[in-house]
């Protein structure tokens, strides 16, 4: 057994066992391990954001740089400022604007992409290829796939009643769906319990060293 | 009749012990259960593994934070003692998130001391947080240097010779995002739909399933879920003579697979349980 | 042999396509593999050195070349072929010119199904904003279960929670939620049953305000309304679940409504209502959420239903036309789908019997994707 002596090791063991602590009840040593992560989680964003982007990438250029270019800089600075407008009942309207710019940035740089990433490749991998030609099993599994991927989009078909074929299909659609939230469901239990061992092990081995 | 209704309202902090006896127990006594390793992993190994004779670098990025560390930091360490063994330039990258950083610093802690003669500049270099999230997948597109500027530790990047050989996605055989959100999607989308990077994926359970559709259309060359898959890839660079340092995923998995078997207990425990108190009920 | 081996290769630099310019590709040919690495040379017209810029890669035999290329101008490429004895240098004699393209032909058939569902959408809100009753858009079962949600929770003499999930109001399920919030109110109102909405985000509060106000306008019981029932509790996620939590302990609500977009909390909210004995209606659009949704809650409704729902009740022409549309965008799918898979089987049949014409022209329609 060799017990750390490094006090960083024993105030992480000292809250990882405050918020565990929960689990019984709730406590003052749960409450103030929680507020605890609550301010250092803000804290720290608030620290790196000043010194990873509004330090390097407009206090500096503006400050020390040589380029006339970099007086456009209080263009981006101007409309970042706009979105301070929402605290005011009398000025809430400027806000549209950096909105606007962000919305239709965002729109503009992700809707290809989406369309491209999260429909048309995931529509050519249900497509049956060459290879299912030649490979039985690799065959009935895109053939499960295929009739999932059909019926699961009948069910979120709602410009029609699910009657006759339609009904059929679509009971079919959810029982994919069911088994595909089992799976989900499954693998996060291993998630949630991965978890905890990783604690475990911090607390046996970094803390207490009684597991190698 | 009594047992089953007792055990149906059962104090759910009895549970919380049993699962924690459960985990701790295979922590003390360890039973060494086998590790199969499954397709998508070995999948990703292989694809890491060429990167060397195709001379192109890996970007590894540590999408997450404290929160998931104990599923995907594993993971991360054994993809860099695989590419610090086998001298395959890597790229660390402290992710899209602030804390990312500090997760790149503990596995680096870990992995430095095996691999002496690793150096800095030359075999790895650690680059650090910026905001942007897409921006910044779509700018290291264009160029490393021009969206970092500096590294973690505020060199210029023009000073190390693995930038200079690698600025943008061209010289990167394999970015693989480490994450428990759905950031590898945004990495699939942006850099290997635009830039052709092939993407790699370690990420928690909680998203593993939501990602074998991508695995499945070759959007991920490959993908780690979870602990397991963190003890597959441990599980591989042993296999090839590679040090492996304390094999922390591997060593979990023993009391992953007993809790695993507690659970289904209790599921089958509460399902015979439902049937009959509902049954006598409707009897009575 | 060696000579041999050399004609056997070739190698073409051209400008790289469906690009933004200043980048150039060489394609290589039969390249023998016994080949080391293969350096690449470059110089301008005005040049008379070659300069080394990169190595040819032999995995995907091309070699990108970004490095300072300005559109217009010649360049002229040399190939170092290294062997494990010797090097010989191949000269690409017809010179490179980079451009920007103005359109990525790789990309036609995103902008044609952009093309076709923007269309969709843009006439179902049309057709909506013309004769919203016109739109037929099927009853999702669920919504059923609100009536008998509040009349059990009438019947108990408990107070109903509306809890709305942790995203701003710019989400889409943030606002199908609050127009279920109206149709709940409404109902309460009516049955004079206490209601209690929590919220994470302040604005979305007021909307939530602003929504039960009026609903209990409509009800004609505007007395009743008590904006103190509306409340903001935390910004923070695990806080406004401790909150919830703890109100749904003391308070011991006959039915919960959790609507919304929800991270992790969503199995502790669930649990919680569960535990106390609260008949549950979820909805939410967050998948990886769904599970637990539904094992913990009595009715749920899965992703886009919660939005097709909120079309149900509002009959708000955008949304009402953003679900019409996205139905029929869906059956294009359905239909591409459909028809490649029995394209695809047909080919495969024949490609067994040795005829292979039709495959060829199936991997030449999936190469649109």
């Amino acid at each position: 057994m060799h017990i750390s002596t490094n006090p960083w090791v024993w105030i992480a063991a000292f809250l990882t066992l405050a918020i565990y602590s929960f689990l019984y009840k709730d406590n003052p040593f749960y409450k103030f391990a929680e507020h605890l992560f609550m301010g250092l989680a803000i804290g720290y964003g608030a620290v790196i954001l000043w010194y990873t982007s509004i330090i390097p990438r407009l206090w500096d250029p503006l400050a020390h740089g040589t380029s006339p270019m970099r007086f456009f800089l209080f263009i981006p600075i101007f409309i970042g400022l706009l979105t301070l407008g929402i605290f005011s009942k009398k000025f809430t309207w400027v806000i549209k604007y950096p909105l606007a710019i962000y919305i239709g940035a965002s729109a503009g740089l992700s809707v290809p992409v989406t369309l491209e990433a999260y429909i048309f490749k995931q529509v050519e991998g249900t497509i049956l290829t060459r290879a299912m030609v030649n490979n039985w099993f690799l065959g009935i599994s895109n053939a499960i796939m295929f009739v999932g991927v059909l019926t699961t989009l009948v069910y979120f078909f709602f410009s029609k009643e699910h009657e006759g074929f339609l009904g059929k299909s679509a009971r079919i659609g959810i029982i994919f769906i069911m088994v595909a939230f089992g799976a989900s469901f499954g693998y996060t239990v291993m998630a949630r319990i991965s978890l905890l061992i990783g604690r475990m092990q911090f607390l046996l081995h970094d803390w207490l060293g009684i597991i190698k | 009749m009594n047992f089953w209704k007792r055990l149906i309202r059962i104090d759910r902090r009895w549970i919380f012990l049993l699962v924690w006896i459960a985990v701790t127990i295979p922590l003390l006594k360890p039973i060494g259960l086998p590790v199969n390793v499954t397709p998508p992993a070995k999948n990703l190994y292989n694809f890491v593994d060429k990167q060397k004779p195709a001379d192109k670098a890996v970007l590894l990025i540590f999408d997450f934070d404290p929160s998931t560390m104990p599923e995907l930091l594993p993971m991360g360490v054994a993809i860099m003692r695989h590419c610090f063994a086998k001298k395959i330039p890597i790229i660390l990258y402290g992710g899209l998130y602030a804390p990312g950083a500090g997760m790149v610093e503990m596995a680096l802690r870990e992995v430095k001391s095996d691999f002496p003669d690793i150096k800095y500049g030359r075999d790895y270099v650690f680059l650090g947080y910026v905001p942007g999230i897409s921006l910044v997948i779509l700018s290291i597109g264009e160029s490393i240097k021009g969206t970092f500027r500096n590294d973690y530790y505020g060199n210029s990047l023009d000073t190390l010779p693995l930038i200079s050989k690698v600025d943008n996605y061209d010289g990167i055989g394999v970015a693989i995002d480490l994450s428990g959100s759905s950031l590898p999607q945004l990495w699939a989308s942006y850099a290997y739909q635009r830039y052709g990077c092939r993407i790699g994926v370690g990420t928690t359970a909680v998203s593993a399933a939501q990602y074998y559709p991508w695995l499945q259309t070759g959007q991920f060359v490959g993908m780690l879920g979870g602990l397991k898959g963190a003890a597959e890839y441990e599980k591989l660079i042993n296999m090839n003579k590679i040090p492996t340092g304390r094999m922390a995923a591997t060593i979990g998995m023993d009391a992953q697979s007993i809790v695993h078997l507690l659970i289904v207990v209790f599921i089958i425990l509460g399902n015979i349980g439902y049937f009959v108190i509902r049954k006598a009920e409707r009897k009575g | 042999m060696m000579v041999l081996l050399l004609l056997s290769m070739s190698f073409e630099a051209m400008d790289t396509p469906n690009d933004g310019g200043q980048s150039i590709t060489i394609i290589g040919r039969d390249i023998p593999t016994d080949v080391k690495k293969i350096l690449v040379f470059r110089r301008t017209e005005k040049d008379t050195v070659y300069k080394q810029v990169g190595f040819f890669s032999l995995l995907s035999m091309k070699y990108t070349d970004n490095d300072s290329i300005k559109d217009g101008e010649k360049y002229f490429y040399r190939l170092g072929v290294v062997f494990p004895e010797s090097t010989f240098y191949y000269n690409i004699t017809k010179p490179a010119v980079s451009t920007a393209q103005w359109f990525n032909r790789t990309r036609a058939a995103v902008l044609m199904y952009l093309i076709l569902f923007s269309a969709l959408v843009l006439l179902f809100i049309q057709l909506a904003k013309r004769n919203p009753e016109g739109l037929f858009i099927r009853k999702i079962p669920a919504l059923d279960a609100i009536d008998e949600a509040i009349g059990r929770s009438t019947e108990l003499g408990k107070p109903t929670f509306f809890v709305h999930g942790l995203m701003g109001i710019t989400d889409a399920g943030t606002l199908a939620a609050i127009t279920l919030l109206r149709r709940v109110a409404k109902k309460i109102a009516e049955y004079d049953t206490p209601l209690l909405v929590t919220n994470f985000d302040p604005i979305v509060m007021t909307a939530s305000q602003e929504t039960v106000k009026q609903a209990y306008t409509e009800a004609g019981r505007p007395d009743a309304y008590n904006e103190k029932n509306i409340i903001y509790l935390t910004y923070e996620q695990f806080g406004y679940t401790a909150g919830v939590d703890g109100l749904m302990a003391r308070e011991k609500p006959g039915a919960i409504f959790l609507q919304g977009y929800f991270f992790a909390e969503s199995l502790i909210l669930a649990e919680t209502g569960h535990a106390v004995g609260a008949i549950q209606i979820a909805g939410t659009t967050a998948t990886v959420q769904l599970p637990f949704f539904v094992a913990a809650c009595d009715y749920v409704l899965i992703g886009e239903e919660l939005l097709a729902a909120s079309s149900y009740i509002g009959r708000e022409p955008v949304m009402l036309g953003s679900v019409k549309g996205s139905d029929w965008g869906k059956a294009v799918l359905i239909f591409i789908i459909g028809a490649y898979v029995t394209l695809g089987t047909i080919a495969g049949i024949l490609m067994s019997t040795g005829r292979h014409t039709l495959m060829h022209i199936f991997e030449k329609l999936v190469s649109v994707f």
